[in-house]
């Protein structure tokens, strides 16, 4: 066997795919993400890191991670933590547990996508107009504010357009999905407090200069029955601009008193979000003409059972909290895909889809075995089947490319046309003509190299056809064929030569 | 004994050609007829799933009491369907999987009201696609059809160089697609983007045979031409036969894998099938008036 250069390329590129997907059996936890300003980030904890101890004690799953953490915190005195990661330990003085999100280390580098892996995707424009790429722009940032502000993990927010050049906002979230996602993300998050038909105040960091969201000046104070079922209110405080405290006083100073309740204004503050009444509030009488920059909001929710109600409630709050923090985007959104997948599924079928990838191996290699009857051949086209898979999945994990189940669904493909080639190459070489091994091998190539063409030109349209949601079935196929042509298929001509001259 | 059977074969292959083009000819008629009344009756030459028709697709996990819910869901929504996913191993039922042209929020207040039960995602999977969204995403998806047919006839002329030769794959191709489409049609199979995408693969995937017809053919001309053709057939017919083979595992295996996959499965081995007739019946007795009059020997 002569190994020529092309074979050593294969060999090449297979042992650095190796290195890509080789498995991890490192332990520990890592950490995906810190929360901004916590006592976490202080310390000098940062995302990526891996904890591999806490207080001296070995931590390899999350499970450890939390059973050790849950046996000190919360307390009610701050406790010492020793977060011991790879690169350092970190003493954390605290009494509530990390505000960091963990995750087990991954097994491979191989990622797969949503509808194997669960969590959550929408596709959003503007209602009634189309979005041009600053205020695309805009939607991104004030998206991935409120977000952030409500304190959602591993998301991933992107500009995407499509064939026709219309741009949407892509949002994608792994595991699992808050059922906020909707109006955190569909809403245009119009804050406004009226007086009458006068706004005082919007919003946004421009009238609003703080919003509280922990310790006394947040929460939930009371919850009473309410027809079938409970309500519960929560108010929190915010400081209002100067300038939006002058307008507070100058329309407060008009108003009369209540004749019913005298001890307050006679017209209330309302409280509107997106067109929508939330609250109203009553204004107390020495309020009047007053320039107060510090405001209390308020609100409720309802639900069955006093449980449900205090959820909805704590929601409500964060999400008023969320927009006023993060202001109003000077359009209406449109949702126009919410998926939200369950993890449960994936499970079963990615391991169906493995399977049935197996098979394809086997019967491929079978019905080759028996068509030429010669082992060494029918290995060669085993090694290149499997070579070409191994590659295009670690060409995948290498871009962190999401492997979903038309991206599988193109590996086998790409897989496929890689066969009808090798089986090109095997009886042009094995043919009886009168030509030389090499020229027959050209003869091949030719065919080869048109095939090839032809498949990215079909596929290459879809990198933009609807959003590019099916970019995956292109993108996996198109690597998948073009390592066959650039290096397994070079290589097995090589082999197949050095096998039919023996 | 080969040599003579060898040789009968080819002047029966002479004597036939023309009159085997008719098969393939009748049945691609018979397709696009199929598929003019199906336009006519549904207003489309497919039937769209909810991803592109607009509406709401929700799994729910596990086994679920399925005839009681399809019953009562049918009489609020006109629309809806319910299928079943079975694990391929066990036979379990994996999931039950509901589709509406319904706004998601209306179809899972009443599921979760049947069902006594509120849908999360450690029990359900929703997917919601608008309508104006998914319109635009299935015409860009037959915009993409159309776009990869062109640039895959463009390579073919580029690879042939030679008028009549590349319309023969590029009409070989036209088949493919017009073949399984009718079929899918004719199943009532609802078709998702990832469906459609199918399609366009089929188009890559279909020519190679095509293409190893054409070259041998035209180009190496070493042994008379009904050899080369006879050649081409036994590279060509194991070419698509082991990738018929390939798929059928996914063909069979009607559930417990996602639907964007077994889609794209299920039309690739039909598309296969389709290729057979339209290479080595329709492609091969094109090029072989084609070299007749050419006087290619």
């Amino acid at each position: 066997m002569k190994f020529s250069w092309r074979i050593w390329l294969l060999v090449i590129v297979l042992s650095l795919s190796l290195l890509v997907l080789a498995p991890n059996f490192e332990k520990g936890v890592l950490i995906k993400s810190v929360e901004q300003n916590s006592t976490a980030s202080e310390s000098g904890l940062t995302a990526g890191e891996i904890i591999t101890s806490i207080n001296g004690e070995k931590v390899e799953t999350i499970e450890d991670y939390t059973r050790l953490v849950s046996s000190i915190l919360p307390s009610e005195n701050p406790v010492k933590l020793l977060i011991g990661t790879k690169t350092q330990e970190t003493l954390l003085f605290t009494n509530s547990t990390p505000e960091i999100t963990v995750s087990n280390l991954p097994k491979t580098k191989i990622k797969t996508g949503l509808d194997l892996s669960g969590g959550a995707r929408a596709l959003v424009d503007a209602e009634e107009k189309e979005l041009t790429t600053s205020e695309l722009n805009d939607l991104i940032a004030v998206t991935s504010e409120r977000l952030n502000v409500y304190g959602l993990k591993d998301v991933q927010i992107k500009p995407v357009s499509d064939l026709s050049g219309k741009n949407y906002m892509l949002v994608e979230i792994a595991g699992s999905t808050p059922k906020e996602l909707e109006s955190l993300i569909g809403q245009q998050g119009k804050f406004e407090a009226k007086i009458g038909n006068e706004t005082v105040f919007e919003g946004g960091n421009r009238d609003i200069t703080y919003v509280a969201r922990t310790g006394q000046e947040s929460g939930i104070y009371s919850c009473t029955p309410y027809q079938d079922g409970e309500v519960c209110n929560f108010r929190f405080a915010i400081s209002l601009s100067e300038e939006a405290a002058q307008k507070h006083a100058k329309i407060t100073s008009e108003l009369g008193t209540d004749p019913e309740n005298p001890q307050y204004l006679d017209k209330k503050l309302d409280l509107y979000l997106d067109d929508r009444l939330v609250d109203s509030l009553y204004i107390g009488k020495d309020l009047k003409g007053s320039s107060t920059t510090q405001i209390s909001i308020s609100g409720s929710g309802t639900g069955a059972t006093r449980e449900e109600a205090y959820k909805t409630a704590e929601a409500d709050m964060k999400q008023l909290q969320t927009v006023l923090i993060s202001g109003s985007l000077p359009f209406k959104l449109k949702i126009e895909k919410l998926d939200t997948i369950s993890p449960v599924l994936g499970k079963e079928f990615t391991k169906n889809m493995i399977i049935i990838a197996l098979t394809v191996f086997l019967i491929i290699s079978v019905v080759l075995f028996i068509k030429y009857r010669r082992i060494k051949l029918t290995l060669a086209v085993i090694l290149t089947m499997f070579s070409e898979a191994f590659i295009t999945l670690a060409i995948a994990a290498l871009i962190r490319w999401n492997l979903d189940a038309p991206s599988i669904a193109g590996i086998i493909a790409g897989i496929g046309t890689g066969v009808n080639d090798q089986i090109v190459i095997i009886d042009e070489a094995v043919s009886n003509e009168f030509q030389s091994i090499k020229q027959r091998i050209k003869n091949a190539l030719f065919i080869i190299i048109g095939a090839f063409f032809t498949i990215i030109a079909a596929m290459l349209p879809l990198f933009w056809a609807g959003a590019g949601m099916l970019k995956g079935f292109a993108l996996t196929t198109i690597i998948g064929v073009s390592v066959g042509i650039l290096i397994t298929r070079p290589a097995f001509s090589d082999i197949v030569k050095n096998i039919i001259k023996e | 004994m080969e040599q003579e059977s060898e040789t009968k074969s080819k002047d029966w292959y002479d004597r036939y050609y023309k009159t085997l083009l008719i098969i393939p000819l009748l049945i691609l008629i018979f397709c696009l007829a199929y598929l003019g009344f199906f336009y006519s009756q549904h207003n489309d030459f497919i039937l769209k799933d909810s991803s592109l028709a607009g509406g709401t697709a929700i799994t729910l996990n596990g086994e679920i009491n399925s005839e009681n819910i399809e019953s009562s869901l049918k009489t609020k929504f006109s629309d809806i369907t319910i299928r079943k996913l079975t694990d391929i191993r066990t036979g379990k039922t994996l999931a039950t999987i509901i589709e509406t042209s319904a706004d998601s929020e209306e179809v899972k207040s009443e599921l979760e009201d049947l069902l006594g039960y509120s849908l999360t995602e450690e029990n359900s999977s929703i997917e919601f696609t608008g309508s104006s969204l998914s319109q635009s995403f299935y015409k860009q998806l037959i915009l993409a059809l159309i776009i990869s047919f062109i640039l895959m006839s463009c390579v073919v002329f580029i690879l042939f160089r030679t008028f009549i030769p590349s319309i023969a794959v590029i009409f070989a191709a036209f088949s493919d697609i017009v073949m399984p489409l009718a079929v899918v049609d004719y199943l009532g199979i609802k078709l998702s983007a990832a469906g459609i995408s199918a399609f366009l693969m089929l188009i890559g995937y279909s020519v190679d045979t095509d293409i190893l017809l054409t070259t041998r053919a035209l180009k190496n001309r070493e042994s008379t031409l009904n050899k080369r053709i006879f050649r081409a057939f036994k590279t060509g017919i194991l070419m698509t036969g082991t990738a018929l083979l390939a798929v059928l595992p996914a063909f069979f295996v009607v559930s417990g894998i996602p639907d964007s996959f077994r889609q794209i499965f299920f039309i690739l081995s039909i598309g296969l099938f389709a290729d057979i007739i339209n290479t080595w019946l329709t492609n091969a007795g094109i090029i072989k008036w084609y070299c007749d009059k050419k006087g290619i020997k």
